[in-house]
C-alpha cells in the first residue's frame, strides 16, 4: 500500500526507483540444493522428452525438452536432472519445468560447448548459446526473412516500479554496455542502436557509444510498448505512415551486458541481478543464479515466508504473484518482492463510482471507466468497439488509483485472454 | 513444484494508493461542516435538528435499499451520509420533518439505489430531491415565510427574490462581504459562503471533486451574469451578486461535482460546468424560478453522457494484442 498524495489535483505522480536508492553492489546468494528451470512448452505426461530425470548436466549446459525443439535453457549449476513436471502459469498458459539437484561448490563440472565457438561471434552461436542468459535476449528477430531487423534499442530502465536491473547496468557497468553493443553491431551488421535511459543516467550513458534517448521518471513512462511509440514516432514521418515496430530488436541492458561478456570470455553469465524487497520494505540488489528458488534468497536474509503471505515476481504493478515458494528466478526477474499478509491491499467488487481517477492515469487515454462498466458486464466486444480495450498496454496503473477497488487490471486481462482464446487469427486487426 | 506453505494469489498491481469511497465521503463531510456549523449556529437547534435528521434517515433508507435488493450493505462507504448532508444544507431549518425524510426518501432511493446504487445514477440525487421537493412543497422551502419567526440583524428577506421582484436597486444594501459570510437568508449550510469555498477547495486540492467543474461553473455563472449586468444594470443584478447568493456556491461545490452524473474528461467537464453556471443566471434572470442552480444541475447531467463522448484518442488504435 502506498499513500495516496495529498494533492490529488495534480495527477498522481508514481515515480520510479532510481539505482541510488538501493545498495550499490549487489550481494551474491547461492541456491541451496536445487534450482529449477522453465520452458516455455506444455507438459505432456509420456511425452518423449529428450532430457530424463537421473541424467547428469553440466554448468551451462545446453538444455532442449526435444530434440527439435527452438526453446532451451542453460543449466545455472551442474547437478542431475531430478524431476520434470508440468506448471500452469497465469492466463492459462503451460510450461514445463525441470529441476536439478545441484552439486555442491567444490565439485561443479563446465560445459564446453560455448568454449568452442566463443571466438568467433556469429548470430548462429548467439542463437544456439546465448538465448538462455540473463535478461533473455531474443536473438530469434535477426532470422525473421520477413521483418528485416533495421535498428536495435537497448533498454536501460526497468519497466515496473521498484526494479533497477538495467539501471544499475547503467550506472554501473556502462563499459561492459558499450562492449555488448559493439558485439551485437558486430554479429548483426547492424550500427543503428538506441539506448534509452532515465534522465537521470544521460550523462553516464553517452560512454555506450549509442544514440541516446531518455525517458520520464513517472511510471508508466519506461514501459516498453511506450518507449518504441515514442521512438517509433519520430522516426517514422508522422501522418504519412503509421509507426510500427516493424524492424526493431529490444534488448535489456542486461542481455546485452551478458552478451558481451559471454563473448569476450568464453563464459557464459549464469547470473541474474535482481532487486529482493523484503517484507518491511527493505530492498536489496541481489545476484543470483537463475533457477534459484525464492525461498532460498528469502532464507538468506532470514525473511520469513508465511502462511497468506504474497509473493511477487516482477514488480508491483503488473508482477504475478506466484503459489509457490519454490518458485525459481527467471532469466527475465528483476524484482522479487515478499508482502505481509497484513499489508494486501483489499480488493472488491464495487461498482464503479466514476470518479475519474483511472482516466487521468492512463498512459494512453483508454476510457476506462467506460471499458470497466462493459468488463463488469462481460460485454467484450463492445469493450473493443467502444472503450478501445486493444490500446491498453496493461500497465496496472488504473488498478492502483481505482477508489472503488475494483480489480479493473485483472477485468483487463481476463477479456483480452478470453477475445484471444476466441479468435487467434484475428491478429493486427485491433 | 510443490509449495510448503500456503501464499496468497491474485492478480497485479499488487500496490495501491489508498483511496476508497469511504474516505472520500468522509472528506467531504469535513468540508460541508465549515458552512454548517456556521449555519447551525445561526439557526439554532431546528438546523441541528434538520442536519441530525437528513442524515440519519438518508442512511436509514440506503441501508433498507440494501436489505431489500439484497445487496451488500453499503451504508459504510458514506455516500448516503454525504446525500443526506447535503440535503439539510440546501433545506431551510425549520422546515417539518417529513419534508426532510421525503427528501431523503427521494435522494436516497429515487435518486440513486434504483439505478443500482452508487456510481449508477444518471442524475444528482440531492438535486433530485431538492427539485421534488420544491415543485411540491413550495411554501415549505421558500426561505422569506420558512425563516419567518426569527430576527436577524440583516434583511430577512432571499435577496434572490428581492433582486428577482424588485431589481437590483432592492438588494444594494446586501455588500458582497456580507453576503460572503452569511448575512443572508438561505438552506442551513448553503448561506455562509466563506465555508463552502474553503471546504470546497480544500476538497479541490485533495482530488475529491474535480476543479475543473467547479470552476467552470463558476465561470459560467459569472460570464453570463455579467453579460446580464452589462447589458442592462438596472434589471439585472451583479455577476459578485449572482455568485454570492442561493445555491450558486454549492452548486458548483458539491452538485455539480457529483461524481456518478458528471463528466470525465477534461473538455466535457468544461462545457459541463460553464453550462450549469449559464443556465443558473438564465434561470434565474428571465426564468420563472427565483433560484436556477438545481434545474440547472440536472439539466447538464442529462448531457453528461453525450457530453462524456467527447474525448482524447486513445493512443495507438491499431494495437496488437488482438
Ligand atoms: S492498464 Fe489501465 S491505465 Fe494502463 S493502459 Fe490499460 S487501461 Fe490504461
Ligand atoms: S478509478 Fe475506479 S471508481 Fe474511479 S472511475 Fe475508474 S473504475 Fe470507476
Amino acid at each position: 500500500m502506498r499513500r495516496r498524495t495529498f494533492f490529488g489535483f495534480v495527477k498522481s505522480k508514481l515515480r520510479y526507483t532510481t539505482v541510488d536508492e538501493t545498495l550499490p553492489e549487489p550481494v551474491a546468494v547461492a541456491p541451496s540444493e536445487r534450482v529449477t528451470l522453465f520452458f516455455d512448452q506444455p507438459y505432456i505426461p509420456g511425452e518423449k522428452l529428450s532430457l530424463h530425470p537421473g541424467d547428469p548436466v553440466k554448468k551451462g549446459e545446453r538444455l532442449s525438452l526435444t530434440k527439435d525443439a527452438g526453446g532451451y535453457a542453460l543449466a545455472p549449476k551442474s547437478g542431475r536432472i531430478e524431476n520434470i513436471s508440468g506448471f500452469l502459469g497465469i492466463g492459462g498458459r503451460r510450461f514445463t519445468t525441470v529441476t536439478l539437484a545441484i552439486d555442491d561448490e567444490a565439485h561443479q563440472t563446465l560445459d564446453e560447448g560455448f568454449k568452442s565457438v566463443y571466438q568467433s561471434p556469429s548470430l548462429k552461436n548467439a542463437r544456439e548459446f546465448l538465448a538462455g542468459l540473463p535478461g533473455k535476449p531474443n536473438l530469434e528477430v535477426f532470422f525473421n526473412p520477413q521483418r528485416p531487423v533495421k535498428s536495435i534499442v537497448v533498454l536501460g530502465v526497468d519497466s515496473d516500479l521498484v526494479g533497477v536491473t538495467n539501471q544499475y547496468f547503467v550506472n554501473n557497468a556502462i563499459v561492459a554496455i558499450k562492449t555488448g553493443i559493439d558485439t551485437l553491431r558486430q554479429i548483426s551488421g547492424i550500427h543503428e542502436v538506441i539506448l534509452v535511459v532515465p534522465h537521470y543516467l544521460f550523462k553516464v550513458a553517452g560512454a555506450a557509444g549509442a544514440t541516446i534517448k531518455t525517458v520520464d521518471s513517472a511510471y508508466p513512462s519506461a514501459h516498453p510498448e511506450l518507449i518504441m511509440r515514442y521512438i517509433l514516432s519520430e522516426q517514422s514521418t508522422p501522418d504519412v505512415e503509421p509507426p510500427s515496430d516493424d524492424g526493431v530488436a529490444v534488448f535489456t541492458a542486461e542481455a546485452v551486458v551478458a552478451i558481451g561478456s559471454a563473448y569476450k570470455t568464453g563464459f557464459l553469465p549464469l547470473e541474474k541481478i535482481v532487486c529482493f524487497v523484503s517484507k518491511d520494505e527493505t530492498r536489496r540488489l541481489i545476484s543470483v543464479p537463475i533457477g534459484t528458488p525464492v525461498k532460498d534468497i528469502a532464507e538468506a536474509f532470514h525473511e520469513p515466508i508465511g502462511e497468506g503471505d504474497r509473493v511477487i515476481f516482477g514488480g508491483p504493478m503488473t508482477g504475478v504473484s506466484v503459489y509457490s515458494d519454490n518458485h525459481p528466478v527467471l532469466a527475465d526477474t528483476n524484482t522479487i518482492m515478499i508482502q505481509d499478509r497484513r499489508r494486501i491491499p483489499e480488493v472488491r467488487d464495487n461498482p464503479c463510482t466514476n470518479c475519474g481517477a483511472c482516466v487521468r492515469v492512463c498512459p494512453v487515454n483508454v476510457p476506462v471507466n467506460m471499458l470497466i462498466r462493459f468488463l463488469q458486464a462481460g460485454r467484450y466486444e463492445e469493450a473493443v468497439s467502444q472503450c478501445d480495450l486493444n490500446c491498453c498496454i496493461e500497465c496496472g496503473f488504473c488498478s492502483y488509483v481505482c477508489e472503488a477497488r475494483i480489480p479493473i487490471f485483472q477485468y483487463i486481462h481476463l477479456a483480452k485472454l478470453t477475445l484471444a482464446g476466441m479468435n487467434p487469427v484475428e491478429k493486427n486487426n485491433g | 513444484m510443490d509449495s510448503t506453505i500456503k501464499l496468497t494469489v491474485s492478480h497485479a498491481p499488487f500496490w495501491h494508493n489508498g483511496s476508497g469511497i469511504s474516505q472520500k465521503s468522509y472528506n467531504i463531510l469535513l468540508a460541508c461542516l465549515l458552512a454548517v456549523i456556521p449555519g447551525i449556529y445561526r439557526y439554532g437547534y431546528p438546523a441541528l435538528g434538520a442536519v441530525t435528521l437528513s442524515i440519519g434517515s438518508a442512511v436509514l433508507w440506503e441501508f433498507l435499499m440494501n436489505l431489500a435488493t439484497r445487496r451488500p450493505v453499503s451504508i459504510g462507504d458514506g455516500n448516503a451520509a454525504v446525500i443526506g448532508m447535503l440535503l439539510a444544507m440546501m433545506l431551510p431549518a425549520v422546515v417539518p420533518w417529513w419534508v426532510v425524510v421525503i427528501g431523503s426518501f427521494i435522494a436516497v432511493v429515487i435518486g440513486k439505489q434504483i439505478y443500482g446504487g452508487i456510481g449508477g445514477n444518471p442524475f444528482n440525487p440531492v438535486a433530485v430531491a431538492m427539485a421534488i421537493l420544491m415543485l411540491s412543497w413550495k411554501n415549505f422551502l421558500d426561505f422569506n415565510t420558512a425563516l419567518v419567526g426569527y430576527g436577524f440583524a440583516f434583511n430577512p428577506v432571499d435577496p434572490l427574490v428581492l433582486a428577482k421582484s424588485f431589481g437590483p436597486a432592492a438588494v444594494k444594501d446586501f455588500k458582497l462581504g456580507d453576503l460572503l459570510m452569511g448575512r443572508q437568508v438561505g438552506g442551513i449550510g448553503s448561506s455562509f459562503g466563506l465555508g463552502l469555498i474553503i471546504g470546497g477547495i480544500y476538497l479541490m486540492i485533495r482530488g475529491f471533486i474535480r476543479w475543473e467543474i467547479v470552476l467552470s461553473f463558476l465561470v459560467g455563472i459569472f460570464a453570463s451574469a455579467l453579460c446580464f449586468y452589462l447589458y442592462n444594470p438596472n434589471v439585472y443584478a451583479s455577476p459578485g451578486f449572482h455568485l454570492l447568493t442561493g445555491y450558486s456556491l454549492i452548486g458548483a461545490f458539491l452538485l455539480a461535482t457529483e461524481d456518478s452524473s458528471s463528466p470525465v474528461h477534461f473538455l466535457p467537464m468544461i462545457i459541463y460546468g460553464c453550462l450549469g453556471g449559464m443556465l443558473t443566471v438564465l434561470i434565474r434572470n428571465i426564468g420563472s424560478h427565483v433560484d436556477g442552480v438545481v434545474f440547472a444541475v440536472l439539466i447538464i447531467n442529462i448531457l453528461n453522457p453525450l457530453l462524456d463522448k467527447i474525448r482524447p484518442k486513445a493512443l495507438g488504435k491499431v494495437a496488437h494484442h488482438a
